[in-house]
């Protein structure tokens, strides 16, 4: 049932690209053909796998940076007012000022490296973990908290089975916004200042005028996102919101 | 043999602004081993705050509540106390028997006992068949029922009651009352019952505490010796109820002066 609009959607975009690919050059828009066996290409030769992995590595490790720095944040925001106040405008500016700003920053400050990579989007996609942890914190339910107390739960099985719980879809949320903006900023850093990755590969295609390289790099991409989120997080939420009701008696 | 006295017992909650909030204003009553208690009171009196000091939810302010002859203090009952709340308050990420479960999981029974336990009263809350639902599969009524067996399962020698009725539609409320009175007689539970409703006060329990408007006093006590099973229709409770009717227009009017 619910593959089926998916799958459409799918084959729609697709035959729009062979459609298109008709009417335009080569130049501007290949058509599928020649994108995948270019991708093909990069994938048998080693370098594909290379450029991928340098992009995933930095991108998890970012990842992690941005969920640890956020959950900080979010968690203080969430439990006291106070903290509320004091990081919540900082928390908005960090969400406004644009990714490529982060990305320069720390490349000056760190060198051309994986840190300043690491550390870019770490920056970058912590807001928006913040944002998500702290209304998932405000929206942890006290009543449930108090009935665990009346039953003398001791505090450590509290916080792992009452307050926990409460709080996974939210660092599903979380995770899924940050990877998205990772992704993003982890090319775009890797353009300005890397000497590898999907976004190096990116710009030494867009020098060579190559338009099926560089749709080859994105087809890449989307690819790894796309595994990510079907074997990785969806599974995931599915185990842990199996709960959520289909059918009322 | 007291079960529990409270003797003076007073509670305030300071507000945001500073100012304090008189909910309890020196409260005194006992309540009897395997009693069936109702506290009875307007809305927003004070009578869930009781309970929640009784739980343990919330601290006194000034008073002691003595439960068999020791001194109750806050985090360490005690005794074994049993919540049933206004709300079932289940936890909706863990099936029906999990729930059950729940409050015996650090208790240091083994993983066969608490299945035992959760069991013998999931069958006496009549939810046999329902162990592996998750509570939002199930009816108002039904999770009620859930919380009740949870708050059975811990074997509690107090079992508190906010209005664990009033979200359920009447004819609901009736069957769940009538098994109530069932499961209390074969446990010989002490219960404190606290309700806005008089005849649910009357029909339930042997004595009725009728506190007054926040900050709540002890206004009256009223027994109801009517024996068990007892029918909807009893004049003697529809007697009792139209007395603690008149009771608090009494009540109010004395606070109006």
């Amino acid at each position: 049932m619910r593959i089926t609009p998916r799958l459409y959607s799918v084959l729609v975009l697709f035959a729009a690209w062979v459609i298109l690919s008709f009417v335009f050059s080569p130049q501007i828009l290949p058509g599928p053909i020649p994108v995948f066996e270019a991708v093909w290409e990069n994938l048998a030769s080693g370098d594909g796998l290379f450029h991928l992995y340098k992009t995933i590595f930095r991108v998890l490790l970012g990842l992690l940076l941005a969920m640890i720095i956020g959950s900080g944040f979010g968690i203080v925001m969430g439990i006291s007012s106070r903290g509320e106040k004091f990081f919540e405008s900082w928390v908005m500016v960090g969400l406004t000022i644009p990714a490529v700003v982060y990305a320069i920053i720390t490349l000056l400050w760190f060198g051309l490296n994986d840190s300043a990579a690491v550390i870019a989007i770490g920056v970058t996609a912590f807001p928006a973990v913040a944002i998500n942890m702290w209304q998932g914190v405000k929206d942890i339910d006290m009543q449930l908290i108090a009935m665990a107390k009346s039953f003398q739960v001791p505090r450590r099985d509290l916080i792992r089975k009452v307050v926990l719980p409460q709080t996974v879809p939210y660092i599903l949320a979380a995770t899924r916004y940050a990877l998205g903006i990772s992704w993003k900023i982890a090319t775009t850093v890797e353009l300005i200042g890397m000497s590898s990755g999907v976004g190096y590969m990116l710009n030494y295609w867009f020098g060579l005028f190559s338009m099926t390289q560089v749709l080859a790099w994105t087809v890449m991409f989307t690819l790894v996102l796309l595994g990510i989120e079907f074997l990785l997080i969806n599974p995931f939420e599915k185990r842990v919101t199996a709960w959520r009701a289909v059918v009322q008696v | 043999m007291k079960k529990i006295i409270v003797r003076n017992l007073t509670k305030h909650f300071v507000l945001a602004d500073g100012d304090r909030l008189a909910v309890i204003g020196g409260l005194t009553f006992d309540v009897e081993e395997g009693e069936f208690l109702s506290i009875l009171g307007p809305s927003g009196c004070g009578k869930s705050t009781l309970l929640n000091i009784l739980a343990g939810i919330d601290d006194v302010s000034s008073g002691e509540i003595l439960v068999n002859e020791r001194l109750f203090s806050r985090g360490d009952n005690g005794f074994r106390l049993g919540f049933v709340f206004q709300q079932p308050r289940l936890l909706n990420w863990r099936s029906v028997r999990e729930n059950v479960t729940f409050p015996l999981e650090h208790r240091g029974l083994s993983k066969e006992e608490q299945g035992r336990l959760a069991q013998q009263y999931l069958d006496l809350v009549k939810l046999q068949g329902f162990e592996d639902y998750f509570p939002q599969q199930l009816s108002g009524g039904m999770q009620q029922r859930a919380a009740i067996a949870r708050a059975l399962a811990i074997e509690p020698e107090v079992l508190l009651m906010d209005e664990p009725f009033s979200s359920l539609d009447e004819l609901t409320a009736r069957k769940m009352r009538a098994e109530l009175i069932r499961i209390w007689r074969e446990t010989g539970k002490t219960i404190i019952f606290v309700t806005h409703d008089i005849f649910e006060a009357v029909y339930l329990s042997n004595r009725l505490l009728v506190v007054t408007e926040r900050p709540a006093r002890a206004y009256e006590c009223v027994s109801v010796d009517v024996g068990y099973p007892r029918d909807y229709d009893d004049d003697r409770l529809f007697e009792i109820a139209k007395k603690v009717s008149r009771l608090f227009l009494k009540m109010e009017e004395s606070h109006a002066a």
